[in-house]
């Protein structure tokens, strides 16, 4: 199955949550920012999204700086 | 009513629709507190003194440090030393002298900042540092307030909008719930002047909007600036329901 993660096309198993995705990619689960389609996803929400089908995910990370 | 004086003094916004003399009047009863008066801060409070905002708050503890310079626009070489919020009160008195101009030279705990947001319609959050991000939205959410929040690092921007007085609004909390980590700030990260200058603009953007009663580009919304390619980026945040800070546990 096809995705794009910060406009990067990735291939990623079927049945593949969002608290997989950030293990696949090696990402910190603390501090990051998951948006699923322009729609910011809850941290309490990423082990029940199932990625799909040309999903646009966004990552990114809380900055403090001012 | 306005002074003659006003009058001349906000001609260019008197002739917008947008704004007008009852936008103006709007403006001219708006109470804001700006918390953090560095490159955010900044130019937020300019823009804002020289709109006419009635009462403006000004919030901070760090003296001026000639390595603030590079970004923090309201300073000068010869303030190095003084203290940010009296420096930046004073230059505020001289854009405009019809505004009335509050410091508050320290770090607010809880209940003192709860106290100065019941004498407030808004707040803009430019601080530094996400202890502070995570305290002032509680207090904001608590309080019911309004808060927009600016940040910048690098090249990239930050700028979002939570309107507290409406019980569905989504927070801070509810974007980036662990506060624990370390973010990336400006003293450890580096920043490009006018990336910050650029948020900090867009906060005294959506205040002048929120005062004045045009609706808003970024509520419920969290905009990312990439200062390489200047594209912008929206995203919508949902009220997460099971926010410790303001969801059905709190
Ligand atoms: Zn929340």
């Amino acid at each position: 199955m096809n995705i794009f993660v910060n406009e990067q096309a990735l291939e990623v198993a079927p049945d593949c949550n969002i608290e997989e995705l950030l293990e696949v990619l090696d990402k910190p689960l603390q501090g990051t920012a998951v948006a699923v389609n322009q729609n910011i996803l809850s941290r309490s929400l990423w082990g029940d999204y199932f990625l799909q089908e040309g999903d646009q995910i966004s990552l990114f990370q809380a900055i403090a700086g001012g | 009513m306005l002074t003659e004086s006003e009058m001349l003094r906000y001609s260019r916004h008197l002739l917008l629709e947008d704004v007008g003399e009852l936008g103006q009047k709007d403006l001219k009863n708006g109470k804001v507190l700006i918390i953090g008066m560095g490159g955010l801060g900044s130019p937020a409070a300019m823009y804002l003194a020289g709109a006419g905002v009635g009462s403006l708050v000004l919030c901070d503890f760090d003296c001026l440090e000639v390595s603030n310079l590079q970004r923090q626009i309201g300073y000068q070489t010869g303030d190095i030393g003084g203290d940010k919020v009296e420096l930046m009160k004073h230059r505020l008195e001289m854009i405009n002298p019809e505004i009335r101009v509050r410091s508050i030279n320290q770090e607010m705990a809880e209940d003192q900042l709860l106290m100065e947001l019941m004498m407030v319609n808004l707040v803009l959050d430019c601080t530094d540092n996400m202890a502070s991000r995570q305290m002032i939205n509680a207090a904001c959410v608590k309080a019911k307030v309004p808060l927009i929040v600016g940040a910048a690092i690098r090249l990239e921007g930050q700028l979002m909008f939570f309107d507290h007085r409406q019980a569905d609004s989504a927070c801070y909390h509810c974007l980036f719930p662990n506060s624990d980590e370390q973010a990336l700030n400006c003293s450890n990260s580096g920043v490009l002047g006018p990336v910050v200058g650029t948020i900090g603009t867009m906060q005294a953007l959506e205040a002048i909007k929120h005062l004045v009663g045009l609706p808003s580009g970024v509520k419920n919304k969290l905009k990312l600036f990439d200062g390489k390619t200047l594209d912008w980026q929206t995203f919508a945040v949902k009220k997460d329901s099971e926010c410790s800070v303001c969801g059905k546990n709190r």
